[in-house]
């Protein structure tokens, strides 16, 4: 009984106190794990501010796929729109001389126009979103390696202000904004909540779900623009890989908007997608300063993630999971 | 009421493959009126109200709405038009809040510059909820924090605020217990003082012919007749609906037979917590157990706590060898049974066919040869058998579950369990949702299984079946066992009802 009395004093709370609460449990608790471990290289408030900076560019991505997720859908393109966009944006800039406006809506505006090819190949084919993005991914490969020319795309130096500390939190900032605006404050968001719960009742409701399933993907596919902008700059160049070693950058936006799916139910999403991505890098980073084997650092990575989506998503009895 | 005519139904008609779910119907409904629709299970009252508010699409023939035709695409066209719906199982969505279901598909009124004014649609939604009296119910709460039945009452508001011109409520009242269905009369008599009028469809005649003032009859979706609810009595209501006198047995009438000493099965101090506690009972051979009670009592969950589908049960169900029943598979291999209340999400595999359906849990018996290999002849005539037994109504046993209605789907479950043989059977709500015909069937056949030595757990907020049917009727209040009754003439709806509230 007595479980049960502490139960119900932490009912008491507001279910976001709540939310946050498992948030900065699980910061702090996979920051004192390798900060125990090893102490001399990891973890300094200097280093933490780089784990966060380098979180925040998944975090970007990942507070637009969102929207797809909670549909049901999902997109295994994100690392080669990532990397289409980040070259379109950077040959804006470069070959035609756009300098930051040709840089920045550049690769905004590839990420949504891929957004609206994953939408509408899905919407009108009728097959699950996951072939038709893993179909696509192959295509976008292409035509990044096509307009890099082979060629390694280096962004100049001038054109570096979103590498920055200052520059990239600007921007990441704003996009959490518009994220948080267009899933709390239009219809958009409500849509995409109702489509997610029952796409039959929605439709009933004279929703029209397939205009609003590719309206996800827009979004989606413009924050992975915003991201392209981000990676780029923080990497000063982008390769266009082929053979779907895209892949490799969908891992990291998708395990964080597990996060936003996790803590929907405490109401903070975003918010949980952004420390979900700093919790991640932090993992990430910790095993760098370890030294571990990479073969070792994914299995443990896999692994801490899964448990960490467990914990956090609580399914009840019963409930079918697909 | 008056006699002005508000919806005029010309020639409609609608098919589902070659299935004729509505055909040629006409009639007129009154403003200001209850306007009741019954048929049996399948005779296409829901199609036609379906297509009324849009969720079907039309065929061939009109709606003709105050003079002008309508032709809804989908729920909120058929708001804009002044109709709207309460269905009968859950019509709010999961992951939204209260006051967005309310206002989902009318949102651009709060909508400015393309951003929702959230704060004034959650002021709206709560003056709506404090004007209906459900003020405890909060438009800023996510709907998933309330129950189904606090979620019907959402959907009351949801359907009715807008003062619409006819409301439909679809069997929404098997779903409610006493105190929600008093809510809903309620409002159904603010609708219709207000001039406007509920199209009302319910298996329940007695209700029927309290709450309405006219009633149209469907059989087979051809239109019947056009009564007013005064001048007619239940018996006439059944032969209209049936198309012919209702003979023989209805619930069983005998009232002297001994029940046998003989103890199937056992419950001792069984609790799931938070939904029932130290409930402990024996079942005899041949004998029918009736738990009655208010629908969040905790009698459904009994049915499930025996078949060892339950999730942290304490306590212990025995049988009479001493198996411990504790998972569903012991269950089903020591021959018990179960149907839930839930019939479309637990009891039926919606999109696999009849005959599947009905040999899933005897697969490993059907099975033959040494590497236990399936015969599409052998499941065939073995799904073919049981379905004919009971008579389901069917184009052939390869036709799929989701096209049946309720009460076949029932019986498809019901055919399964027979098929099984099973000794003990657990029915939580047999007859929910379902017309006097299949439900004269189901107690035949209920009362046969007792009298070849079968014994029958059943679970029902219908007290009626249970004063006809059980040869003792277990009472339960707040999770626990409140009162035990035996069977007898004399016994009545407010023995029972007093032990449950």
């Amino acid at each position: 009984m007595g479980s049960s009395i502490k139960t119900t004093e932490i009912k008491k709370l507001s279910g976001k106190t709540k939310g946050y609460l498992v948030l900065v449990v699980l910061l702090i608790l996979s920051w004192a794990v390798f900060k125990v471990i090893t102490p001399g290289n990891f973890g300094s408030p200097s280093q933490l501010l780089q784990y966060f900076q380098a979180g925040l560019l998944a975090a970007t991505g990942a507070v637009g796929f969102y929207f797809v997720m909670v549909m049901g859908m999902f997109d295994f393109s994100i690392g080669s729109n990532i990397i289409l966009s980040a070259i379109v944006g950077c040959v804006m800039a470069t070959r035609f001389g756009l300098g930051y406006p040709g840089f920045v809506l550049g690769s905004i505006i590839c990420g949504a126009i891929v957004g609206i090819l994953n939408g509408i190949f899905y919407v009108k084919l009728r097959i699950p979103s996951m072939i038709v993005t893993t179909g696509l991914a192959l295509i976008y490969e292409a035509v990044s390696n096509y307009i890099a020319g082979g060629v390694v795309q280096t962004l100049p130096s001038s054109l570096r202000l979103f590498g920055s500390m200052q520059g990239s939190i600007v921007l990441a900032i704003i996009a959490f904004i518009v994220a948080y605006i267009l899933l709390n404050y239009t219809k958009v968001g409500t849509y995409t909540y109702a489509i997610g719960s029952n796409e039959f009742v929605a439709k009933n409701m004279g929703i029209n779900v397939s205009k609003y399933k590719v309206i996800a993907f827009i979004i989606s596919g413009a924050f992975f623009g915003v991201e392209a902008i981000l990676s780029i700059s923080y990497g000063s160049s982008m390769v266009a890989v082929t053979g779907m070693s895209s892949m490799s950058r969908n891992f990291t936006p998708t395990m964080g908007c597990f996060f936003g799916m996790a803590f929907r139910k405490y109401g903070i999403p975003i918010q949980a997608i952004i420390i979900g991505e700093f919790i991640i890098n932090i993992i990430f980073y910790g095993f760098i300063a370890l030294g571990a084997p990479t073969a070792i650092q994914d299995v443990i990575t896999g692994l801490v993630l899964l448990i960490i989506i467990t914990l956090t998503t609580k399914v009840d009895k019963g409930e079918i999971v697909k | 009421m008056s006699d002005e005519i508000r919806l005029q139904v010309k020639n409609l008609c609608k098919s589902f493959g070659v299935t004729k779910a509505v055909q040629n119907v006409s009639f007129n409904i009154n403003k200001g009126e209850v306007h009741a629709l019954i048929g049996e299970n399948g005779s296409g009252k829901s199609t036609l109200t379906n297509m009324l508010t849009g969720i079907h699409p039309i065929d061939s023939g009109t709606f003709i709405l105050d003079g002008k035709e309508i032709h809804p695409k989908n729920q909120v066209e058929a708001n804009d038009e002044g109709v709207s719906i309460i269905v009968q199982e859950l019509g709010t969505l999961s992951g939204l809040t209260v006051a967005e279901n309310i206002f989902l598909g009318h949102e651009d009124k709060f909508v400015k510059y393309g951003i929702k004014n959230t704060n004034a649609m959650n002021k709206e939604a709560d003056n709506l909820l404090e004007k209906y009296g459900f003020s405890r119910i909060k438009a800023s709460h996510m709907i998933d924090e309330y129950n189904f039945e606090d979620r019907k009452l959402v959907e009351i508001v949801k359907a009715t605020y807008f003062s619409p011109k006819i409301v439909v409520i679809d069997e929404t009242t098997t779903a409610l217990s006493q105190e929600g269905r008093e809510e809903l009369y309620k409002h159904m008599e603010r609708i219709r003082s207000e001039g406007n009028t509920i199209i009302f469809i319910s298996h329940d005649l007695p209700e029927i012919l309290d709450k309405s003032d006219t009633i149209t009859v469907l059989r087979d979706g051809v239109y019947i007749d056009t009564v007013k609810s005064k001048d007619m009595s239940e018996d006439d209501l059944k032969k209209l609906m049936v198309g012919r006198e209702v003979t023989g047995k209805y619930y069983r009438t005998d009232y002297d037979e001994k029940i046998s000493n003989e103890v199937v099965l056992s419950a001792k101090n069984v609790t799931v917590p938070g939904i029932i506690e130290n409930v402990s009972f024996d079942l005899h051979k041949g004998e029918i157990l009736g738990f009655g009670g208010l629908s969040e009592s905790g009698m459904h969950e009994v049915g499930k706590a025996i078949f060892g589908a339950s999730f942290d049960r304490e306590g212990s169900v025995t049988l009479a060898d001493g198996t411990q029943i504790n998972d569903i598979p012991t269950a089903i291999k020591h021959s018990i049974a179960y149907t839930s209340k839930d019939r479309d999400n637990e009891s039926v595999v919606m999109n696999q066919s009849i005959g599947d359906n009905i040999c899933l849990p005897s697969l490993d018996k059907l099975a033959s040869g040494p590497l236990r290999l399936l015969s599409d002849k052998k499941l065939r005539a073995f799904a073919g058998k049981y379905a004919k037994e009971i008579s389901v109504k069917m184009v052939n046993t390869d036709q799929f579950v989701s096209e049946l209605s309720g009460g076949n789907k029932q019986k498809v479950v019901l055919a399964r369990w027979i098929g099984k043989d099973s000794d003990i059977i657990v029915l939580d709500s047999p007859t929910r949702g379902i017309d006097i015909k299949v439900k004269q069937d189901i107690y035949q056949l209920m009362d046969q299984m007792r009298k070849s030595g079968k014994s029958i757990i059943m679970i029902s907020e219908e007290l009626m079946e249970l004063i006809g049917m059980c040869d003792r009727i277990i009472i339960m209040r707040d999770g626990k066992l409140n009162g035990e009754l035996m069977r007898s003439p004399d016994m009545d709806e407010n023995s029972l009802i007093s032990k449950m509230v």
